[in-house]
């Protein structure tokens, strides 16, 4: 009990330290920025007080509300749609190996279709709307997951998997509580992929086919020559796609931790 | 490996090959999507039969305005690439080296590169109109992030015992960086360098599609608003060759410099 109270305080000094040390330069950045641009008359890099004005009646509130929701939502939807056809997919390409083989020559062009290139064609099929922009994240961001899985599925123990047979284990048993959880890394790996390029994707959509969300938004501003607005777009997208990403991790350390107790049992 | 799967697997390479299951499956899917467009099941102006968009594809590939799109887009790719890797590696690399750089560095980096490039298309077409420069800016503004991260990884994962090693047997700096350092962060490093080309290409058709710069984007986006749609789709497959070219031709340089490693030896089992 001493000992933890002793060790206490230098923890938290020493992560205080640590935070300093990761905090330093993102404070002299902004600090460069706000002097830098004080008082600028440039038309295009406007003061950051003048930002940080328009993120506030903009991008906070009800404003940023009617902005951000529908993105995420769009975004969400998607998301989670690419992964379960990735994942169910991939385990299917993964584990019938034959089929997988036969059919990786499509695969490989599908996946090299550029997603923005394909918005003209998701336009033309589904008009403008949830569904274009949904299905286009789902096409953007279904590969790194499809390949991933079948690579994580591939590379299961082989000695694990011919034990699970012997044992007639029925193969859903099988592909949920082994191979799935032993892909489980690399499946993340591949979902981390896809979220950046999801969050690309929907931004994109909404500059060319939508009337709302935060994409739409900041090429409003733009086309409006409401340049501040334009620049307190971006940055809220940028504080956005760090939140979504911080959260991601949080998830995959969830998950991970789980993959790490099961492979660290002794006798695996 | 599975059994059934191996035995599948043998039984299909003893009649056709592993090539032939491949080209089997193509030539089907293809087969199969003109059966469906000439029964009326796809309709011809939203998704136009392969025989059709073959034909334009002929038609496209004999235009010397398609060539010039697809050299304009290419240059902006290769530049913006080139300048990224330029800029990002040495950086990556030093920052890598020191544990001060590393962290200090850690989370401006992580927040510049969750902002999606595209976001910064508005500004670019302010600041530079919709032409070469506003793709470039676009894909250095794009690439540089993950070749600057994957140098940072690479020289952070230098295996402790080969740096000790190095050190014990008293390497100066340049030796320790040409034979410890440089070689265990290659991988890392041409892992960035294949991301970064992926979406060096994403934002160069991006920024035609969206800014109307000159090149394939551009084309794509015109062919739309002509609502010429076999050319259209004629195009986008058009830029998925370009894409499935550039993996390829990345993943054989890749094997040819990295040949010594152990990412690239074949795997048993």
């Amino acid at each position: 009990m001493a000992r933890v109270a002793a060790a206490y305080p230098r923890l938290t000094r020493r992560r205080l330290a640590g935070f300093a040390l990761e905090l330093w330069l993102p404070v002299l950045l902004f600090a460069g920025w706000w002097f830098a641009s004080s008082g600028s008359t440039s038309l295009y890099f406007v003061g950051l007080d003048a930002i940080l004005g328009a993120l506030r009646d903009d991008w906070l509130g009800q404003a940023g509300a009617a902005n951000v929701l529908p993105s995420l939502r769009n975004l969400a939807e998607g998301f989670l749609l690419a992964a379960l056809l990735g994942v169910v997919l991939g385990a299917l390409l993964g584990l019938v190996r034959p089929l997988g083989d036969a059919v990786s020559p499509i695969v490989e062009f599908l996946r090299s279709v550029p997603g923005v290139a394909l918005l003209p064609i998701g336009l033309l099929i589904f008009g403008i709307g949830t569904e274009m922009k949904v299905s286009l994240i789902v096409y953007g961001s279904v590969w790194p997951i499809l390949l991933n899985t079948i690579d994580g599925v591939r590379s299961v123990d082989a000695t694990k998997l011919d034990v699970l047979r012997s044992y007639r284990v029925p193969a859903h048993l099988r592909i949920l509580g082994v191979v799935l959880p032993s892909a489980a890394p690399r499946i993340m790996v591949g979902l981390r992929t896809s979220l950046s390029i999801a969050i690309t994707v929907i931004v994109f959509s909404e500059m060319i086919g939508s009337t709302e969300g935060i994409g739409y938004a900041i090429l409003q501003a733009q086309r409006n020559f409401e340049i501040p607005q334009m620049w307190a777009g971006m940055l809220a997208l940028g504080v956005i796609g760090y939140l979504l990403n911080i959260g991601f991790r949080g998830v995959e350390q969830l998950v991970l931790r789980r993959h790490r107790a099961m492979n660290t049992t002794p006798g695996s | 490996m599975s059994a059934p799967g191996a035995l599948l697997r043998r039984a299909g390479s003893r009649g056709l090959g592993a090539g032939g299951a491949k080209v089997l499956t193509v030539l089907g899917t293809l087969a199969v999507w003109q059966l469906l467009s000439n029964s009326g099941a796809l309709a011809p102006d939203i998704i136009p039969s392969p025989g059709a968009i073959g034909v334009s594809l002929v038609g496209v590939v004999g235009e010397p305005e398609f060539w010039h799109a697809l050299g304009l887009t290419l240059l902006s790719w290769a530049l913006g690439l080139l300048v990224s890797i330029c800029v990002a590696v040495p950086v990556g690399l030093l920052l890598g080296a020191s544990e001060l750089g590393y962290r200090s560095c850690r989370f401006t980096i992580d927040f510049l590169r969750t902002i999606p490039p595209v976001a910064l298309v508005p500004l670019a077409l302010l600041l530079y109109g919709a032409t070469t420069q506003m793709k470039l800016v676009l894909v250095v503004l794009g690439a540089v992030w993950p070749l600057l991260l994957q140098s940072m990884y690479g020289v952070h994962q230098v295996d402790l015992v080969a740096r000790e090693t190095a050190r014990s047997y008293r390497l100066g700096p340049w030796l320790r960086t040409a034979f410890v350092i440089v070689p265990s962060a290659a991988p890392f490093v041409f892992t960035g360098v294949r991301i970064a080309a992926t979406m060096a290409l994403l934002l160069t058709i991006g920024a035609e599609v969206i800014g109307g710069a000159p090149g394939l984007g551009a084309a794509i986006a015109l062919a739309q608003t002509a609502s010429d749609i076999p050319r259209l789709f004629a195009l986008v497959a058009a830029s998925a060759a370009l894409g499935v070219l550039i993996n390829s031709l990345l993943a054989r340089v890749e094997r040819r410099v990295l040949s010594w490693h152990v990412s690239q030896r074949p795997t048993h089992g």
